[in-house]
């Protein structure tokens, strides 16, 4: 059910007070009432979508056990605050919290609210009912690299990228490692678009790179099929990272690198009506099912596709790990000696791109 | 190397067309005198209702069409607010354009994340395939080449016709404008609706033609170049106009220069277009008596008819 699918936020508070109370005189007490509070629209592919099919997951799994509650496109700040104090005092026992910057708002609720369970998506912040998750997309970015590998023939590799943060730098390096696995001689090209947002920039950053002789073109964190419909258009493979967009891209889709948090968000629903849920930091990746790839393009061998599988096995079962030493830094020194494996802490915060990367960090 | 150039040179004339047609219409308003900084908000509404036109009849034309009168009515909003009711012309500019921005965000609404057939490219034949020239000059669409007309036009009716002179009138005095019988609300009126329209066109083409996709924001900016480059073009038409192909040329290089992996911070990279254009223009126009000379004298200024 999606009350106040359509309202703005600043009709949605008197909404939801009068759509939750006619809703609760029907429920019955025992129906576990989840909000879902996003960033964005929910569009055809992206973000805010990935999560409502979180949403759909608990709903297929648990059926009217549940009842959910979505309000999408909330700006982070007052706004977000009243809207998931809205959902608690109207009945809600858990909150979905989707974005980054809900998460002291959140919090703060959660304190008060000691009955209720919280996920945060995104966030560093735990409590005993306050949750976050994230997802390892380093790890279908190295099989992503890999079939980038097997399918350039220029050997340059380009990455449209949002800004130089952690996780972005983190994909950018295994990208390039799973790219080296199958064409040693690859280079990679970065161009920093500097912004979230910026469908128009996105398509040239691309055309650029390609221009530079770039013949796959990894569309890194773009919330729009933006670099995805030029691939198309220009013919040049493309990988894109969230949601997988084959429909924008019938024959130059290489791969996309895809979420699913279905499997996290029903875990933690069974534990908030098992009475046993734990504020976890969860970093989901292959292993659970969080993280994968889809759609790889015919165009890969049979052999190529099995090989693919082989290392995607390998990661889920924990035999191997794309930052599995030895790592050369873009500067030449060791990064991760050999037989070690970088840790998580380390991985959370890294600052430095692998040898093969052309590109320098903007500092 | 080469092909770079070539990238630059063939995705300049694209790159250019939306801050092109928003910028020539905010130039013909603000030299009737009316300052309108809701261009953002008024491109923002042509690409959405252009793009959901595209999407829903196929036709390019329609879109341009109606992206253009959804824009032209928002700019009316505009100014009927700040000649009628004699409101504060920046306000109210700011005001219609942060409502536009949330009309293109309700209009788009079931369209966020889709595409549509971009607008096709003209077809020269053999004029296409040369090298470098045929990809920088001989294959784009019909927009682009639609905008060297708009620009001879419009400096022509500008420069050189009654209605030019009649325009600039009202800019530089609207009260002996209005002595000498003018209806000046009137001009005002059409030149910011002209205005709006224009930039329904430029926000259409960012969505129907440049990317071929709806997405809320995906104006990102364009919109506050435009009015910046008509204030830094210094009024002067054959001036604004360069400053827009500056841009979008610089915008361009600025990502290949990235991809070359030169050692030069991205941030700064990203703000060279408006560094760049925003020298280049304040140079040429360094003398401040020849800024005084060209900038319409009531800009900014509302007016009311004396009797």
């Amino acid at each position: 059910m999606r009350i106040a699918r359509n309202l703005s936020s600043l009709t949605l508070s008197a909404a939801l007070v009068l759509s939750t109370a006619l809703a609760s005189t029907a429920a019955h007490a025992d129906k576990l009432k989840i909000g879902f509070i996003y960033p964005s629209p929910i569009g055809d592919v992206g973000w805010a979508k990935k999560l409502d099919e979180g949403r759909e997951a608990i709903e297929a799994a648990f059926g009217d056990q549940v009842e959910s509650v979505v309000v999408e496109n909330v700006p982070e700040g007052p706004d977000a605050a009243r809207v998931m104090n809205q959902m608690a005092s109207s009945g809600a026992g858990m909150i979905m919290i989707g974005s980054f910057g809900y998460m002291n708002d959140g919090l703060k609720l959660a304190k008060r609210k000691s009955d209720m369970t919280f996920i945060h998506a995104s966030g560093y912040k735990t409590a005993k009912n306050f949750g976050n998750f994230q997802t390892r997309n380093y790890e279908s970015a190295y099989v992503a690299g890999m079939a980038a590998g097997y399918a350039t023939e220029s050997n340059t590799l380009g990455v449209v990228a949002a800004y130089a943060i952690p996780e972005v730098i983190g994909i950018i390096n295994t990208f390039t490692m799973g790219a080296q696995r199958t064409n040693p001689d690859i280079s990679v090209k970065v161009v920093w678009l500097n912004s979230w947002f910026n469908p128009a920039k996105a398509q040239e950053s691309a055309r650029s790179l390609v221009a530079q002789s770039a013949d796959v073109v990894f569309s890194l964190y773009q919330d729009t099929p933006s670099v995805v419909t030029v691939a198309e258009e220009d013919g040049f493979y493309v990988i894109n990272t969230s949601s997988d967009m084959k429909k924008y891209a019938p024959t130059k889709l290489l791969a996309s690198m895809t979420i699913d948090w279905g499997p996290h968000f029903v875990s933690q629903v069974q534990a908030t009506l098992d009475g046993n849920f734990e504020g976890t930091a969860y970093w989901g990746g292959m292993a659970d099912g969080a993280v994968g790839v889809s759609s790889l393009s015919d165009d890969l061998s049979a052999e190529q596709k099995a090989e693919l599988q082989g290392v995607v096995d390998a990661i889920s079962s924990g035999s191997f790990h794309p930052y599995d030493g030895p790592v050369i830094g873009q500067d030449g020194s060791e990064k991760v000696a050999a037989g070690a494996t970088l840790d998580d802490g380390s991985l959370l915060g890294i600052d430095w791109l692998v040898q093969g990367v052309e590109t320098q960090l903007p500092n | 190397m080469s092909d770079t150039l070539v990238f630059i040179l063939a995705g300049t004339l694209a790159a250019t067309v939306p801050l092109l047609y928003s910028a020539l219409g905010e130039l013909v308003a603000e030299k009737t005198g009316m300052l309108n900084l809701g261009v953002e908000g008024m491109m923002a509404v042509g690409a959405a209702s252009g793009f959901v036109t595209v999407a829903v009849t196929g036709s390019h034309t329609l879109g341009f069409l109606v992206g253009a009168g959804a824009a032209m009515l928002v700019s009316t909003l505009y100014a009927v607010v700040t000649l009628f009711f004699l409101a504060n012309q920046v306000a109210t500019g700011l005001a219609v354009g942060v409502l536009g921005l949330g009309l293109s965000a309700a209009i788009g609404k079931r369209y966020e994340g889709t595409t549509v057939d971009a607008l096709k490219k003209l077809d020269f034949g053999p004029l296409s395939d040369l090298p470098v020239i045929g990809p920088a000059l001989f294959q784009h669409d019909i927009m682009v080449y639609g905008s060297f007309a708009v620009i001879a036009l419009l400096w022509w009716v500008l420069s050189r016709t009654k209605l030019g002179l009649v325009i600039r009138a009202v800019g530089e005095s609207p009260d002996a404008a209005h002595a000498l019988g003018y209806r000046v609300r009137l001009i005002r009126f059409a030149a910011v609706a002209f205005g709006g329209a224009m930039a329904g066109i430029g926000g259409a083409y960012l969505s129907t033609a440049y990317t071929a996709l709806w997405a809320d924001g995906m104006v990102a900016g364009r919109g506050w170049i435009a009015v910046a480059l008509v204030v830094f073009g210094s009024w002067i038409l054959p001036r604004v106009a360069a400053g827009a192909y500056l841009f979008g040329a610089i915008s361009l290089l600025e990502l290949s220069i990235q991809g070359f992996g030169l050692n030069v911070p991205s941030q700064l990279l990203s703000a060279s277009p408006y560094i760049i254009t925003i020298v280049v223009l304040a140079v040429i126009s360094r003398n401040p008596t020849f800024i005084q000379l060209n900038s319409p004298m009531s800009l900014g200024q509302t007016f009311k008819p004396s009797s």
